[in-house]
């Protein structure tokens, strides 16, 4: 029956296990899920993010000129799931561990992140394209004798026919 | 012209211990403190850093600032007097409270039947309170406390009784708190008398209920009858009903003190003050703030059976002890 | 006064509405207050039950149309000056549950919201920068209901 009297008298001994926060920085732990943030020289445009975003917190819309488009991601809709990060191909979109999201409403919308993202052109054929990022077409290509450099700079049609022109060649200069 | 000066003495001793020592200013800062100091000991023994101890003090300042609501379907005249019944009794009583060494409190009133009706007044004025405001919460609230307050009248009835009796010998009870701590000074405390030793456990038991703490905050539950009585209450009126518990807490605290424990230390003035807070504090330490701290809350029909059960059966054996003059 | 009022916002007292909420944020709101580690007391604030003594108000979920006109009654019996709280992101955008057949919000369609704490749930050190936030605007609050000269007592 007096058993509480055995934990109160060891709470008092240990002492408070209050963190002190708001004097003091929060310990935050390095993998925790807080806001989502892009790397813009990584997007591909592919929209795989926006479509299995749970909160509807990411916007992909191209510009009226098709030069390029506006990716947004708004802080007070994402769920903080992690979709996005775990489907994204390339890798451009990441959680970072930052969770400071509390801020008065005239800055409700301001509380995005926005990137506009140009397209570059084929070298081939001139066609509006993003970039294949390095890292991606390495694993790619891996056991292909195509030059990397070059045909990250192309359309996938362009890639396409580049490919099958340099296996030729080599198939030529190599008949065996 | 004799008669005259005497009547003004009077008065201004009665003023005196009404509005500044022992009762006003006096037993409002005490109140006021302990409150502070039982919740940040609370906290402690929880393990959390807790409120600073002075937060009952912002805690009515901010109140008093608020804008008070009345409902429309309230009875207006009870529903603002409810808070000032509780408040003004409470003040009275802590202005009869004799200080053990330091004060008689208020002359020739010193009674603990006065006592035993005056500290009703807060639990009826939550009872108004609550069938005034016209919210089911506050009619379920008073329903409650009045159970309560059944309960917990008992085992008190019983202890006066068993002091009174003590005090007065058997033939005849003595009421009067000024000759029950002029009685302890020469047949030794009542805490040491193993005949008044179940009355004390009673009057420990006492404390939770009357001071409306947990396990025994039933009828102002906040999880289940949203604050009950206090619902329909903000601003100041609020701000009056914590006063009101804050003096109720000295009241309680140092009627225990005097009527079992009223040993003085010296002539000195403030040591003896020092020494009666210090009492309180202990008492306030046992009863409520260790079983608080650890505790849920009762269902009222186990509170009524609880006050039944044990502390009533503890000062009964006190009252036939001393009845049989052991 | 001003002194006074600044002692006043120290004691927030804090409210719970669940506008329909899936009860995440409500779980982070009672972690808060009952878990040693974080201690909002430690403020000075504390959950009140009636909405008659609160300060600053916490809403919880998505507005639905179930609860919506019991929201709106159950806010406007909050005395002045308040201090209204979005927690997590229903009440600020609809979250997930967006564009839903039954749901009325974003709350600030019907109600002025003042701080917004966006999560799913919140973090409970979130949720006290939220209430950091609150205070701020609640002693703005005093001070203007002060030079107005706004009168208490108040029948509704």
């Amino acid at each position: 029956m007096f058993k509480f009297l055995k934990v109160l008298v060891k709470n008092i001994l240990q002492g408070p296990a209050t963190e002190a926060f708001p004097l003091q920085p929060a310990k935050t732990p390095d993998r925790f899920r807080g806001r989502v943030t892009l790397n813009p020289d990584l997007c591909v445009g592919c929209g795989i993010c926006s479509h299995v975003c749970s909160g509807d917190a990411i916007r992909i819309i191209p510009n009226e000129e098709k030069t390029g488009y506006h990716y947004t991601v708004w802080y007070n809709s994402c769920c903080l799931c992690g979709s996005c990060t775990y489907y994204c191909p390339t890798k451009a979109i990441t959680m970072t561990n930052n969770w400071h999201n509390s801020h008065k409403q005239d800055d409700k919308f301001k509380m995005a992140e926005h990137h506009f993202i140009p397209y570059l052109k084929c070298d081939g054929c001139g066609a509006p394209i993003r970039l294949l990022p390095p890292h991606l077409a390495t694993r790619i290509y891996a056991h292909s004798p195509v030059d990397i450099e070059k045909i990250i700079r192309l359309c996938p049609s362009c890639r396409q026919i580049a490919t099958a022109e340099r296996q030729g060649e080599l198939n030529e200069s190599n008949p065996e | 012209m004799q008669d005259t000066y005497s009547y003004i003495m009077l008065i201004g001793a009665a003023l005196f211990n009404l509005l500044i020592f022992p009762g006003g200013l006096f037993a409002l800062g005490l109140g006021v403190l302990f409150k502070g100091l039982d919740r940040k000991i609370e906290a402690r023994l929880q393990r959390r850093v807790g409120p600073p101890v002075i937060q009952p003090i912002i805690d009515i300042i901010k109140l008093s600032g608020k804008e008070a609501m009345i409902p429309e379907t309230a009875q207006r005249p009870l529903f603002q007097s409810a808070p000032l019944i509780g408040f003004i009794g409470m003040a009275v009583c802590a202005a009869l409270l004799p200080i053990p060494g330091v004060s008689g409190g208020l002359p020739y009133m010193g009674d603990m039947l006065v006592y035993f009706y005056l500290l009703q007044l807060p639990a009826v004025a939550l009872m108004i309170a609550g069938s005034s405001s016209s919210s089911p919460f506050g009619t379920l609230g008073f329903s409650r406390e009045m159970t309560l307050m059944f309960a917990y009248e008992i085992p008190l009835l019983m202890i006066i009784l068993a002091v009174a009796m003590k005090v007065g010998g058997s033939n005849f009870a003595e009421f009067s708190l000024m000759n029950i701590i002029s009685y302890q000074e020469e047949h030794g405390q009542f805490i040491t008398n193993w005949v008044m030793i179940p009355a004390f456990l009673a009057y420990l038991f006492f404390l939770p209920g009357t001071m409306g703490v947990p396990p025994f905050d039933i009828p102002e539950a906040e999880t289940e009858i949203v604050e009950g009585p206090l619902l329909e209450y903000s601003g100041a009126s609020l701000a009056l009903f914590q006063l009101t518990s804050a003096i109720k807490n000295i009241v309680v605290l140092g009627f225990g003190v005097v009527i079992f424990f009223p040993m003085t230390l010296g002539g000195n003035i403030a040591v003896n003050i020092l020494w009666f807070a210090f009492k309180c504090f202990v008492l306030m330490l046992i009863s409520c703030t260790f079983i608080k701290s650890a505790t849920g809350r009762f269902r009222i029909e186990q509170a009524f059976g609880f006050y039944l059960k044990i502390p009533a059966v503890l000062a009964l054996i006190s009252l036939v002890l001393v009845w049989f003059n052991f | 006064m001003s002194f006074l009022n600044n002692i006043a916002t120290k004691s927030p007292w804090l409210f719970r509405i669940n506008a329909g909420s899936c009860n995440g944020c409500d779980v982070e709101l009672a972690t808060t207050a009952f878990i040693p580690r974080f201690d909002v007391e430690r403020l000075g604030c504390k959950y009140c039950g009636s909405p008659r003594h609160a300060d600053i108000v916490l809403i919880t979920g998505p507005l639905t149309l179930k609860i919506k006109d019991q929201v709106l009654k159950v806010w406007n019996e909050i005395p002045e000056p308040k201090v209204t709280v979005a927690v997590g992101i229903c009440p600020i955008s609809g979250g997930v549950f967006k564009g839903g057949h039954s749901i009325e919000g974003p709350i600030d369609r019907y109600l002025p919201v003042d701080v917004n704490v966006p999560g799913c749930p919140p973090r409970p050190q979130a949720i006290m920068e939220g209430i950091l936030l609150a205070k701020e605007i609640w002693l703005k609050r005093i001070e203007e209901a002060e030079r107005k000269g706004v009168r208490h007592v108040q029948i509704s």
